[in-house]
């Protein structure tokens, strides 16, 4: 039969990989292609972290999900670790959009408070000091800069940071991001 | 395109014997086949209409069916010649429908039959012509692995039995040069050398090789198709070589003059266009004589242009080749009356007398001494007449005369020339490398500058007052207008001025005996060239006003052929064949052609002091010609060199077959298009057309194909190597959500598994891979080849998508892939990568739809009314469907559902045969 495969979320009839973690991620924007997902391959072989790490494939990431795996999922720093560059969303033939699909968990393990600690301490890092590198940022560098002509001062302003946390952080001076 | 009825017997055939109903079957594949057979044996007509040479398609190309691994052609080509022979089926091969009116019983079909430039009766395909033709291009059957001719059959067991001459039309080159001179013709000849024959061409169409290789502005050069891509053809300069090659080769051959006709010509004026119509006139066997007013014949060609553009000797030769034709030139005759000579005995004057006045410059005070006029400058130094000169020279005008008069002035001596034009040296109509030439001889353009008076004291130019001109709106002849700025007026200090602002007939001359216009110049028909004096014919500047030599020298042909026809007796406009379709720059593919610079002139160097009168150009060697030639791209495929014509011993080709238009009435249609492979380009992360040794699966069966461009043996492109590695990559082109095709094409599963069994057949030591997502192995007997290819002969599957391919130094490719078995992300080197595209609606499908009011599926293909229980009928009544143009089909289902649509097609002509 040659019909046109419809995309979205089917009611009647469920013809893909049915866990209820993969139905609810589908039910988020963003999330509704998931089970178009047939586990070529195609992300993992072309994906810019995977090539450098063992651990991260997105592939199998998809695949816990479909599996129902939800525990996993979220209790993993691994949907984390995707760049968003989305050279496998431009590659797949199915139209599984893997970044977007990362997002969804990601807004998924933050409602639950399962930020891993790195991220969260990344991010008060950047909210503390405004900018992440402060604690790198050292003579040594300042001289490679000079070096390459650049100016060795980043003229770093403290006082906008100030104004942007309290412009949009409610927590304004407060010290920590609360899981939200 | 022009087309013009058709004659053919068998198409006014159908309307005598239109009780016999027939049908029309669109596409001469294995399905179109089938049912143009099963209706043609139920006793109907058909017709099997079929847009390329041979009928086949694409079951010729491939090399094996699969599960089976049956000979495909084996199979194919008793088809064909069975259907060629069938009495009741008529063979419409190189054909297009143009239009389909009517209804179910009654359809009137409009069909282009291509020309194939050679008899389909007469040809025996004995292939005497391919080895002669001289144009190579990409062999479209084999897929664009090596090269055709032109003139070609795409396999041997092509039918009909035909040769067919790939001709586009006319090449921008030939169609822009007014003599029609045979550019691409001539040019693909020097490729191989044959530049006795190259020359031969060139002289078909004019007398002078040699001096327009010199002087010619290349008009061609300026339309050339290769420059769209780099540079022009220096096609100019390759006729010049030509020319040179054959004199300093000294290969000229004696030529005896044939003048067999008893019909005198009188041509007046030995310039270009009287010498051109008395060289083709002489040609053709008419006695003619040239009246020449001057001493010596050659026009402006000797009396203007300067001997270090037009060495003397290269002029004389060539003006001596046409007097050994067997014409008359009469020097220092000038003739009184054009009415005189016809009632002298000539049945035909030709007027060439060019346009050989001065126009005035129109600023006052410009009758002072010191100021000359260019052409008469140019001829008395022409003649070896001594000019005094000052030695601060203006050149006013931006013609090649004014830039030839400011090159000669600074030969002689001047210390500052100064050309001044009014426009920019965008719009300047002298030769671009005249005006480099001149600017490296040091002189100097003063452009959008217009004089407005000469200054004089006592009668001698003292300067000329000048203005500063901008450009505005472009005027009636294309060109912007130039609009003086008012208070930029300046004066220089000259003490000559050279006026070369144009020329003008002259209005006492003795082309007043015809009808005129106000600027002394003939009225002539624009084609026939004659004039209001039956018999006289008239061309060149004479006609059109100061133009270029290579004008003048197309009027005198063209008028030659006008006066031989009037000779004859016949109309003037008989014969006359109608302009050929020109050559589109998107019908000539560029897209494969490696860049490359044009040839650079060698030219005397002017370092070592003033320039002198020795020839500037110096010509091409033999190798920058042969390789300036290469660049040539073929537009027209076809060059008309006329090699064939003369190979052939059965005097099959003929060069000016003309589109036929034929007209079919029929009951029903059956639509058997096809489908394309889906364009692979469009995954650059395969690099398929930039690294050799990735090729497609189409490509793949030619390779291992024993008619094919190999002969049969798998190598690889990049450096002929056997390969020891091969992948597969499937699914490309196919289930690609992304890429808008997200149906599975059917086929490519197993065509994939078919072609790594060959692979493994051809090369049994190789290592091959299929790279799949899932195998589709659907039908009967392909479960069991998939295991056969796995277990019996070793072929590796591994599921996981390829990401990207990558080549490495040694053309070996590198693909990356994970390998969702392990979760390994594996690079795997190769030899050879084949991409297993996937199948798409054929080109072409939606204007036949739209032809015929037919529903199209949102995917391309037909759509069919029930895919159920009337998988052949489409939404109009009487028009079936089969093959791969519905749906993706493998081999028997395309032939079941050939023969499904000719069981639907004859219901409806039985329908009409019980009616009659």
């Amino acid at each position: 039969m040659m019909s046109e495969p419809e995309h979205g979320p089917e009611k009647d009839v469920e013809y893909h990989p049915n866990s209820r973690f993969s139905q609810e991620i589908a039910a988020e924007p963003g999330g509704e292609y998931i089970r178009k997902c047939i586990q070529c391959g195609l992300c993992t072989a072309s994906c810019m972290v995977a090539n450098y790490t063992d651990k991260y494939r997105p592939r199998r990431i998809i695949q816990k999900i479909l599996l129902g795996e939800r525990e996993q999922v979220l209790a993993s720093e691994l949907p984390w670790l995707c760049m968003t560059c989305r050279l496998c969303e431009e590659r797949c033939q199915e139209g599984v959009s893997l970044a977007e699909i990362f997002h969804v968990v990601r807004d998924i393990a933050a409602r639950e408070g399962r930020v891993p600690k790195v991220f969260k301490d990344t991010v008060n890092q950047v909210l503390k000091d405004g900018w992440l590198l402060k604690d790198a940022f050292s003579d040594f560098i300042q001289d490679d800069r000079t070096d390459l002509g650049l100016n060795p001062e980043v003229n770093f302003d403290g006082e906008f940071v100030k104004k942007v946390k309290k412009r949009y952080f409610e927590q304004g001076d407060k010290e920590e991001v609360k899981d939200e | 395109m022009t087309t013009t009825r058709a004659s053919r017997p068998t198409a006014t055939e159908s309307l005598a014997d239109q009780k016999v109903p027939a049908a029309l079957v669109v596409g001469g594949g294995v399905a179109g086949m089938q049912a143009a057979l099963d209706i043609a044996n139920q006793g109907f007509k058909v017709y099997l209409l079929e847009q390329s040479p041979s009928i086949g398609g694409r079951m010729a190309m491939i090399d094996k069916t699969f599960p089976t691994l049956d000979c495909s052609a084996c199979i194919l080509t008793p088809r064909l010649s069975e259907t060629s022979r069938h009495p009741n089926i008529e063979l419409l091969s190189y054909s297009e429908i143009k239009s389909i009116s009517g209804e179910v019983g009654n359809f009137r079909v409009k069909v282009r039959r291509k020309a194939r430039y050679v008899n389909e009766k007469k040809c025996s395909a004995c292939g005497d012509c391919v080895p002669v033709c001289p144009v190579e291009v990409p062999n479209s059957f084999d897929q664009g692995l090596g090269f055709r001719k032109a003139i070609y059959s795409p396999f041997p067991q092509a039918t009909p039995a035909a040769y067919t001459i790939d001709k586009k039309g006319d090449p921008a080159c030939r169609a822009t040069c007014p003599a029609h001179v045979n550019a691409q013709g001539f040019v693909t000849l020097m490729k191989q050398g044959k530049y006795d024959q190259a020359l031969e061409i060139v002289r078909e169409a004019i007398p002078f090789p040699g001096v327009l290789g010199r002087v010619c502005i290349g008009f061609c050069e300026a339309e050339c198709e290769r420059g769209t891509l780099d540079d022009s053809i220096s096609i100019r300069n390759l006729h010049r070589f030509l020319a040179d090659y054959e004199r300093s080769n000294k290969l000229a051959r004696p030529i005896t003059a044939r003048i067999d006709k008893k019909d005198k010509v009188a041509v007046i004026g030995a310039g270009p266009a009287g010498l051109s119509c008395a060289y083709q006139l002489a040609r053709k066997g008419y006695p003619v004589t040239v009246f020449e007013r001057s001493s010596h014949p050659g026009g402006l060609l000797r009396y203007a242009i300067p001997e270090y553009r037009l060495p003397r000797d290269i002029l004389d030769e060539e003006i001596q080749r046409i007097v050994d034709f067997g014409v008359k030139i009469k020097v220092n005759t000038p003739i009184k009356s054009v009415r005189g000579l016809l009632e002298k005995g000539f049945k035909a004057v030709f007027v060439g007398s060019g346009a050989c006045v001065s126009n005035r410059l129109g600023a006052p005070g410009e009758d002072v001494k010191g100021v000359i006029r260019s052409v008469e400058f140019l001829e008395k130094i022409n003649t070896g007449q001594k000019v005094e000169i000052g030695s601060r020279v203006a050149v006013i005008g931006g013609g090649d005369a004014a830039v030839d008069a400011a090159r000669v002035a600074a030969r002689l001596g001047a210390k500052d020339v100064t050309v001044i034009y009014r426009r920019s040296n965008v719009e300047i109509p002298a030769i671009p490398s005249q005006v480099e030439d001149a600017k490296r001889e040091g002189v100097k353009f003063m452009m959008l500058t217009n004089p407005i008076e000469v200054l004089s004291s006592k009668g001698v130019l003292t300067g000329v007052r000048c203005v500063r001109m901008r450009l505005g709106e472009p005027d009636h002849s294309g060109r912007m207008r130039p609009i003086p700025i008012a208070g930029s007026e300046f004066t220089l200090a000259i003490d000559t001025m050279l006026l070369g602002v144009g020329q003008s007939a002259d209005s006492l001359g003795v082309q007043k005996e015809c009808e005129c216009t106000e600027f002394a110049t003939v009225k002539a028909d624009p084609v026939t060239l004659q004039t209001s004096i039956p018999g006289v014919f008239a061309g060149g500047d004479v006609v059109t006003g100061p133009l270029t030599v290579v004008k003048a020298v197309g009027h005198g042909r063209q008028a030659a052929e006008s006066i031989d026809r009037y000779l004859r007796g016949l109309p003037l406009d008989s014969g006359i064949s109608p302009a050929k379709h020109r050559v589109q720059s998107y019908e000539v593919d560029k897209s494969t052609i490696p860049q490359a610079k044009r040839a650079v002139m060698p030219k005397r160097g002017t370092s070592s002091g003033r320039a002198d009168f020795s020839e500037v150009e110096l010509g091409f060697a033999e190798e920058h010609a042969r390789a300036e030639a290469e660049r040539c791209l073929n537009c027209a495929v076809c060059c008309e060199c006329g090699l064939c014509v003369k190979a052939c011993q059965r005097e099959a080709i003929d060069h000016s077959m003309a589109d036929e238009s034929v007209e079919l009435s029929v009951g029903a249609i059956v639509i058997a298009t096809g489908y394309q492979l889906f364009d692979i380009t469009a995954y650059p992360q395969f690099g398929y057309g930039k690294f050799p040794n990735v090729i497609h699966a189409m490509q793949y069966e030619r390779l291992i194909n024993a008619a094919g461009p190999t002969k049969g043996h798998l190598i690889r492109l990049s450096d002929g190597r056997i390969p020891h590695s091969i992948g597969f990559i499937q699914c490309v082109g196919a289930r690609d959500v992304s890429k808008d095709v997200p149906f599975c094409s059917r086929v490519c599963c197993m065509y994939g598994i078919k072609n790594a069994v060959m692979a493994k057949e051809h090369i049994p030591d190789a290592d091959v891979t299929i790279y799949y997502a899932d195998i589709r192995a659907f039908g009967k007997g392909f479960e069991e080849f998939y295991e056969m290819a796995r277990t019996r002969f070793g072929v590796r599957f591994v599921r996981g998508r390829v990401a990207e391919v990558m080549e490495k130094k040694t053309h070996n490719l590198v693909v990356r892939f994970e390998d969702t078995e392990t979760s390994k992300i594996q690079d795997v080197e190769h030899d050879l990568l084949v991409i297993s595209p996937g199948i798409q609606p054929p080109e072409g499908l939606d204007d036949l739809a739209v032809e015929l009011g037919m529903d199209l599926g949102t995917d391309g293909y037909v759509g069919v009314t029930n895919e159920i229980i009337t998988p052949v009928d489409t939404s109009v009544k009487g028009v079936f469907v089969c093959g791969c143009a519905d749906s993706p089909k493998d081999i028997p289902d395309s032939v079941s559902a050939g023969s499904a649509a000719a069981m639907r097609a004859t219901i409806i002509l039985n329908q009409m045969r019980n009616k009659a």
